[in-house]
């Protein structure tokens, strides 16, 4: 198969263009904007046979992405951070609508203060929402989850939305080769979009959304978007099946690194895992028996894979690039959740809050991570949240208040 | 505790009144609590308000699933069973319901608890107030005296919550007035509180994955908003005036819920089934062809569905 350098961007417009998407509402943002102006340029030429709306906002876009999604459209957005929240109401009624678009989320930290580097605190925000979400660790994957997307939100045992994240600047910016599918064999992969609850037929009118007061209807159809979330689990494991036979590559819901014998393991997530398999490798040239596992889908939440994964160890360290003000790392909390009731988990389980707004962690902080959730594992005993910040940081960061401050 | 419960429909007062019977409540020294429940706020719709109030700290929240009383503002949602008026009524429940009928004549054809008292509070609000929505204050009264509060505090909490919602001063006196001949017209009632039944276990239901053309908010059936019929929201209904209607199509234009056809004659056929009362053609109605008239009790807007 013949791959081409191209961003996490570039990617994802390959990944709905490749999907035969009908419809695409947008609206720019740093970092997402590549994937919409990709996507403008190829439908101006006709090379995508998709209509393409400018919105005025988010709120319109994702309104508009709801609304073609039920009238039978394969609809594509995407959107980034500010973004994300500022059509954050519509996410919950595109879920409860069950409308199974895909939209790609560029991860990028939220103001205040304001930043255009990524952290997870916009996708994560989003984690309630009803859609389910995969966080991708190659420009590749991100590609290749857009397609995995349609096909599990599309299943009659699914039919929720899904978020594709991708880090902003270290994927969305970031060139890497990347193998495109051959679309005759994409279209084998996912078949048209055939809703049995959703279409738009004059003779056939239905009313979405409906109002339900009084909590019986509205426990039921809540009670069926998690049931719906919870099939993917099972959906997912066929789709992936049927991707690896097709394309030879194989996405699971969580993946892990240098696992077999490892006694510590660190837990990450999106493109930053790369840097972790990078801190893996150079511990284990040191002697140190220590893997990585990187979560890639966080909705459904896959616990039982993760128990498999970490029963048994000595010392897990969560590195959450995320922070819940005045709880700490917020995947930390679901890790921990989930080994409650694992009669062999992990003596200690450690939680690192890194990697804030695109904040740099070097390898010498990864170091630190894995000498202390080794100490933490022999004693018995958890850790954290380490909120990690280095000495020179902390030096550049008091010269930048001095300048702020006019001391300088 | 003693817990009443009020039915009305959007606009007649059923939750000021049920403000009105916890303020009385709270100014008497009891522990008390009110509080309404509603949909979207449609004048006419069934609404229903909850009072609780007693010695000891109320452990309760929301709706009153077995009232000691049940205050009903309007004798049409007896016949409506959207509106639950009975629901969770016991034999020994003391019912109150804004009628012009006799409890014998309402139960001619409903089955209703032992202790049924009614009232034209309707049309004493009409004759005395001059307007068919203010019996707020009379139900409050009334409701206050079946459970035995004094005079004193109900007169308080008229005033109070009557303040509250910006009506004007002789207004209140008028309802004050008016609310004290309520209030004498009816006697305190023995209540005989539940309670003490033994609680098992409820059975619970798994939930499983049903299909998306189930398991979807949404409703594909066409056309059945005509099955629930909203004429019952009607005091006043539109009649028209043979002779006096010059065919203009206005009222046709101007109804809000297209509830008027118009004959081969370009003269206005209601639907009464479903009509909610609102007046807007009569008002609308440049020859005055369209007039109000009050509904009659066991008419056309009780029997609605």
């Amino acid at each position: 198969m013949d791959s081409q350098m191209m961003t996490g961007n570039l990617a994802a417009a390959w990944g709905a263009r490749l999907a035969d998407v009908d419809y695409i509402p947008a609206f720019p943002i740093t970092p997402q904007t590549e994937i919409v102006e990709a996507l403008a340029k190829w439908c101006a030429r006709g090379e995508v046979a998709a209509r393409f709306v400018s919105m005025d906002s988010e709120h319109s876009m994702m309104t508009a992405a709801g609304a073609a999604e039920v009238a039978g459209a394969r609809v594509f957005t995407a959107t980034s951070s500010q973004g994300l929240l500022h059509a954050f109401e519509v996410l919950y009624s595109i879920s409860g609508w069950r409308a199974p678009l895909v939209l790609v989320n560029v991860s990028r930290a939220l103001a205040a203060p304001i930043t255009l580097e990524s952290d997870h605190n916009d996708v994560l925000a989003a984690r309630d929402a009803g859609f389910l979400q995969i966080h991708a660790e190659t420009c590749q994957e991100v590609l290749d989850s857009i397609l995995m997307a349609y096909r599990i939100a599309e299943d009659e045992r699914i039919m929720l939305p899904v978020i594709v994240n991708l880090d902003g600047f270290t994927l969305s910016f970031t060139r890497e080769p990347v193998s495109l599918p051959d679309p005759e064999m994409v279209r084998r992969f996912l078949p048209p979009f055939r809703p049995s609850h959703l279409g738009f037929t004059a003779s056939s009118a239905q009313a979405l959304g409906v109002a339900v007061i009084g909590g019986t209807s509205y426990a039921y159809f809540r009670h069926q978007v998690h049931l719906a979330a919870r099939n993917a689990l099972e959906v997912h494991g066929e789709a992936a099946e049927s991707f690896h036979a097709l394309f030879g590559r194989r996405y699971d819901l969580v993946e892990g690194y240098r696992l077999e014998d490892a006694d510590d393991v660190l837990v990450m997530t999106n493109a930053g895992a790369s840097k972790g398999k990078a801190a893996v490798d150079a511990a284990r040239t040191q002697g140190k028996r220590v893997g990585l596992l990187r979560l890639r889908v966080i909705r459904p939440w896959p616990a039982e894979a993760i128990r498999q994964a970490l029963r048994g160890r000595r010392g897990v360290a969560v590195l959450d690039q995320n922070l819940a003000p005045g709880q700490g790392g917020i995947l930390y909390q679901e890790v921990a959740a989930c080994l409650y009731h694992e009669p062999a988990r992990p003596r200690a389980l450690c939680s690192f809050i890194g990697g804030l707004g695109g904040q740099n962690l070097s390898a010498g902080e990864f170091h630190a991570i894995v000498e202390q959730t080794a100490e933490a594992g022999v004693a018995g005993s958890g850790l954290g949240p380490v909120l990690l910040y280095s000495a020179e940081e902390h030096r550049e960061m008091t010269q930048l208040q001095m300048l702020a401050g006019g001391h300088a | 505790m003693v817990a009443v419960r009020f039915h009305g429909r959007g606009g007649q007062g059923a939750k000021t009144a049920s403000r009105i019977l916890g303020t009385a409540a709270f100014l008497s020294g009891y522990v008390a609590q009110d509080s309404p429940i509603y949909g979207a706020e449609r004048r006419g719709a069934p609404v229903a308000a909850f009072t609780r109030f007693g010695r000891e700290p109320i452990r309760e929240r929301g709706a009153i699933t077995h009232p000691d009383v049940v205050v009903v503002a309007d004798a049409s949602l007896l016949e409506d069973p959207g509106a639950r008026v009975l629901e969770g009524a016991r034999a020994q429940t003391v019912l109150f319901v804004n009628s012009s009928l006799s409890p014998d004549a309402l139960r001619a054809h409903l089955s209703l608890p032992e202790q049924v008292m009614t009232r034209d509070v309707t049309g004493i609000a009409l004759q005395q107030l001059g307007q068919r929505e203010a019996i707020s204050a009379l139900l409050g009264a009334v409701a206050a005296r079946l459970v035995g509060l004094e005079w004193e505090p109900v007169r308080q909490a008229i005033t109070r919550e009557l303040e509250d919602l910006a009506v004007a001063p002789p207004v209140i006196e008028k309802n004050l007035t008016v609310a004290k001949q309520c209030y004498d017209s009816v006697e305190p009632t023995g209540l005989h509180k539940g309670g003490g039944q033994v609680i098992s276990a409820a059975a619970l239901h798994n939930p499983i994955y049903e299909p998306p053309t189930k398991g979807t908010a949404r409703i594909s059936a066409a056309g059945n908003s005509v099955l629930r019929e909203t004429g019952g929201w009607r005091t006043f209904r539109p009649v028209l005036v043979a002779g006096k209607c010059n065919g203009c199509w206005l009222c046709f234009v101007y109804c809000p819920d297209g509830v008027i056809a118009m004959n081969q004659d370009d003269r206005p056929v209601v639907d009464y089934a479903h009509c909610k009362g609102c007046q807007i053609c009569v008002h609308e109605c440049p020859t005055h062809a369209l007039v109000a008239e009050r509904e009659q009790e066991g008419g056309e807007a009780w029997t609605a569905k």
